[in-house]
């Protein structure tokens, strides 16, 4: 209601009616990309959306099946084990790197895994299977490894989604936002100024004209008193012409009358 | 070789067969005792042992020890009855041919019953021992190892009988 | 002089072997893992170990419990039954008791010189150290840097020492050279044992044998399986292989050759006692193999309950305790991890 009713601080001219026309169309073609911008991001996010439904079912699966064959391969080499493939391992060989994708504007970070192949432990033991627990559950250990490795792909994946997820949230809100305010707010005030503007260019206008009709009444009036006017003075003119024919001034009888009432000191009041 | 005065043929008979008769029971309680203290400690200790997990077992596995025990109460009462086997005869006589057989009569039933129960002795510990250690496992297998227990303690009895027969043997010559 | 132990065997060790015998009774039953599959979470298996002989290690315990806190308490029992036997033991048990522990033993010196290598803090290796392998001058471990320093500062002092004077010739200590190494310590270690038992001699010489003949075969089998798509060589193979077992030296040759699972199973069908564990297996199937072999063992080793008057029993108890907390371990990861449909896959009932 308060968006009915305001409308810009403007001085109600013709110019301020153009710009203001000018402002209502690309406010309009303003919504309507932006609207499009909106869409394209909300397909985009129900996409994403998607995936990350599959990929967190996929996750549950997959760290499930890796924490179970730790315990596989515990149970078959020894709890000590954990701790010899801990302490073999110089620094991570599954890296992840970020790198960033660009849907209709927003700049998506994406997270992408590799094997670091300069990393991990000095031996041989990287590039083929470990020869950790040789003589008992290597096998176990090796398959347990595969099964980590495996969560690790889906953790990241997840990850790249989820951060997905919340910028594009995040740049869906904006983007409503946007829409929202130009179709709610600016829009509706830039229409408010126009028929505002409008209006009082009417009124001007009605004014104006409501003027000259006056002026022009009252010229009239006018003229028709200076034509009475007129009249008179010459029906006067004719009357005195006609007394000075008679021999009596009408005029000047008057005058006698009231030049004698003044002068007449004897007259008390 | 018999005519040989230092052959063992002539020490056989010479030697007094009241040294027999004494070495044969000295065996007879001696060695019956070792059997039964032998068969007591294999016994003891496996029942020591398991009883710290199973407390039950000590009073009903004390029957393998009192069946030890018996072995060397089978040593003594033979014991006793072959010195009551001992008579005194005139020194002319000691090496009559009678005198010599009863001294070896009496010295073969001591051997017979010490070593008889000897092997009863340590038998009956180890079967003893087992019982322990299975009464620990198993309460139902007690009787069934008794059972071969008492077998096992039957051996000793069979030396004891054939030694108190053979004792009986042992007559001296007739003072007169 | 076989048999005749029996008459001579409890003076020493009569006592200890009745005490380890109720040990072994006190062993997880049918019913007891039962009851522990049926459990919803770990309050649940806490409070059915409670009633076992784990109560007084597990009742203090607070109430958030977690696997390796049960499988520590239960460890924590067994090295405390294995000290007191310890202490009872006179020669030749204490000494064939603690070869028992070697094998903890070289996974130690290894866990410490691997976490060295890798510039690790010494304590906290310590901590991560199996209780049973445990030996005094285990901390300076970590001072050596090289084999040989390693030798001459420590390890002559330990009763590992013959070992290591075996594979002293490797110089560097890479990754692949130290499990190679743990794996030639263990051979060197199993070959030691078995010639000791052999010199101990009647029933225990032919029960222990036989264990650790089929110890020996497992490892050779395990090994061959294990080292499969490594870069492990057939003569560095054939060389982790014991010396004796029932493969020495015919199946030990054609186990070196293998290429894959199945030609191991037709090397190892050729053998009677093994062809009933392959059989059990399915064709390219190694994943059962483990537990085939752990319940071959388990069968073996209960068996050695079977006979009085030998060593054997003290070897087969502490195997059957550390089989049972494997079992302990699995049943609470199972139950932990919600997959209680597994739980049948790798409990190895010992009785």
């Amino acid at each position: 209601m308060s968006g009915q009713t305001q409308r810009l601080n403007v001085v109600p001219t013709v110019t301020m009616l153009g710009v203001m026309k000018a402002r209502l169309v690309g406010a309009t073609r303003g919504h309507a990309l932006l609207k499009k911008k909106s869409d394209a991001l909300t397909v985009q996010f129900r996409a994403i959306l998607k995936k990350i439904v599959a990929a967190k079912e996929s996750m549950g699966e997959a760290m499930r099946a890796s924490s179970f064959s730790l315990a596989e391969a515990k149970y078959v080499a020894g709890d000590g084990v954990r701790h010899v493939v801990l302490q073999s391992v110089r620094s991570a060989s599954l890296r992840v790197r970020s790198h960033q994708e660009n849907v209709a504007g927003v700049k998506l970070p994406k997270f992408t895994h590799f094997v670091d192949p300069a990393a991990g432990s000095a031996g041989p033991s990287n590039a083929s299977p470990s020869l950790t627990g040789l003589a008992r559950g290597g096998q176990q250990v090796a398959a347990c490894r595969a099964a980590h490795v495996k969560a690790i792909e889906v953790l990241v994946e997840l990850a790249s989604l989820q951060t997905s997820f919340l910028t594009l949230d995040e740049a869906i809100k904006t983007t409503n936002r946007r829409v929202n305010a130009l179709e709610n707010v600016v829009k509706p005030r830039l229409e408010n100024t126009i028929s505002y503007i409008k209006g009082e260019l009417d009124e001007l206008e009605r004014e104006d004209f409501f003027r000259l009709k006056k002026i022009q009444g009252y010229k009239k009036r006018e003229i028709e008193r200076q034509m009475a006017a007129a009249k008179q003075f010459a029906e006067e003119q004719l009357a005195e012409e006609v007394a000075l024919k008679r021999g009596i001034s009408v005029g000047a009888a008057t005058n006698m009358l009231v030049a004698g009432g003044e002068r007449d000191e004897d007259i008390i009041f | 070789m018999s005519s040989d005065s230092s052959s063992w043929a002539r020490a056989l008979v010479q030697i007094s067969p009241y040294t027999f008769s004494a070495i044969g029971i000295a065996v007879s309680i001696g060695v019956s005792v070792l059997g039964a203290a032998w068969g007591i400690f294999i016994t003891g200790s496996s029942l020591i042992g398991a009883a710290i997990k199973a407390p039950r077992i000590t009073s009903k596995n004390l029957i393998s020890v009192i069946f030890c025990e018996a072995v060397a109460i089978y040593g003594v009462i033979v014991a006793i009855i072959l010195q009551t086997k001992l008579e005194s005869v005139p020194t002319a006589l000691v090496h009559h041919p009678e005198s010599l057989r009863a001294g070896y009569a009496i010295f073969a039933s001591g051997l017979i019953v010490g070593f008889a129960n000897l092997v009863c002795g340590v038998c009956v510990g180890i079967i003893g021992s087992s019982c322990a250690l299975s009464d620990a496992q198993n309460s139902s297998l007690f009787v069934k190892i008794l059972v071969i227990e008492i077998f096992g303690s039957a051996l000793g009895l069979f030396g004891v009988i054939v030694g108190i027969i053979m004792s009986s043997q042992a007559t001296w010559p007739a003072k007169a | 002089m076989y048999g005749w132990e029996m008459l001579s065997f409890n003076i020493h060790d009569g006592f200890l072997e009745a005490i380890v015998r109720g040990n072994r009774s006190g062993l997880l039953t049918a019913a007891d893992y039962n009851n522990l599959c049926q459990c919803e979470n770990l309050d649940d298996v806490k409070m059915h170990l409670t009633a076992t002989e784990y109560g007084p290690y597990l009742q203090n315990e607070p109430s958030p419990l977690h696997t390796t806190t049960i499988v520590e308490k239960c460890t924590l029992k067994l090295v405390d039954e294995y000290k007191h036997m310890m202490c009872q033991a006179t020669e030749p048990l204490s000494t064939f008791l603690q070869y028992i522990t070697y094998g903890h033993m070289i996974d130690n010196v290894v866990l410490i010189v691997t976490g060295t290598l890798h510039e690790r803090d010494v304590n906290e290796l310590l901590e991560k150290c199996h209780p049973l392998g445990m030996f005094d001058s285990i901390a300076s471990l970590a001072v050596a840097q090289n084999m040989r320093e390693l030798y001459r500062l420590v390890l002559v002092d330990t009763p590992l020492a013959p070992y290591f004077s075996e594979c002293i010739t490797s110089e560097d200590l890479d990754d692949m050279n130290i499990e190679i190494m743990r794996n030639t310590l263990y051979k060197a270690y199993l070959e030691d044992f078995y010639k000791f038992c052999e010199k101990l001699g009647g029933a225990t010489a032919e029960i222990m044998c036989d264990l650790l003949s089929f110890e020996a075969d497992r490892r050779a089998v395990n090994i061959t399986i294990n080292s499969i798509g490594t870069e492990l060589t057939r003569d560095d193979r054939r060389k982790l292989y014991s010396n004796f077992g029932l493969l020495y030296p015919y199946g030990h040759e054609e186990l070196a050759v293998c290429e894959d699972v199945d030609q191991v199973r037709g090397v190892m069908e050729k053998y009677p006692p093994y062809q009933a564990i392959f059989a059990k297996i399915s064709y390219g199937e190694s994943q059962m193999l483990d537990k085939a072999f752990y319940e071959e063992e388990v069968r073996r080793l209960c068996l050695s309950f079977e006979q009085q008057f030998h060593y054997a029993v003290f070897f087969a108890y502490i195997r059957l305790r550390e089989q049972e907390i494997r079992n302990l371990m699995w049943i609470s990861e199972c139950v932990a991890q919600n997959q209680k449909n597994r739980v049948h896959d790798s409990v190895v009932f010992i009785f």
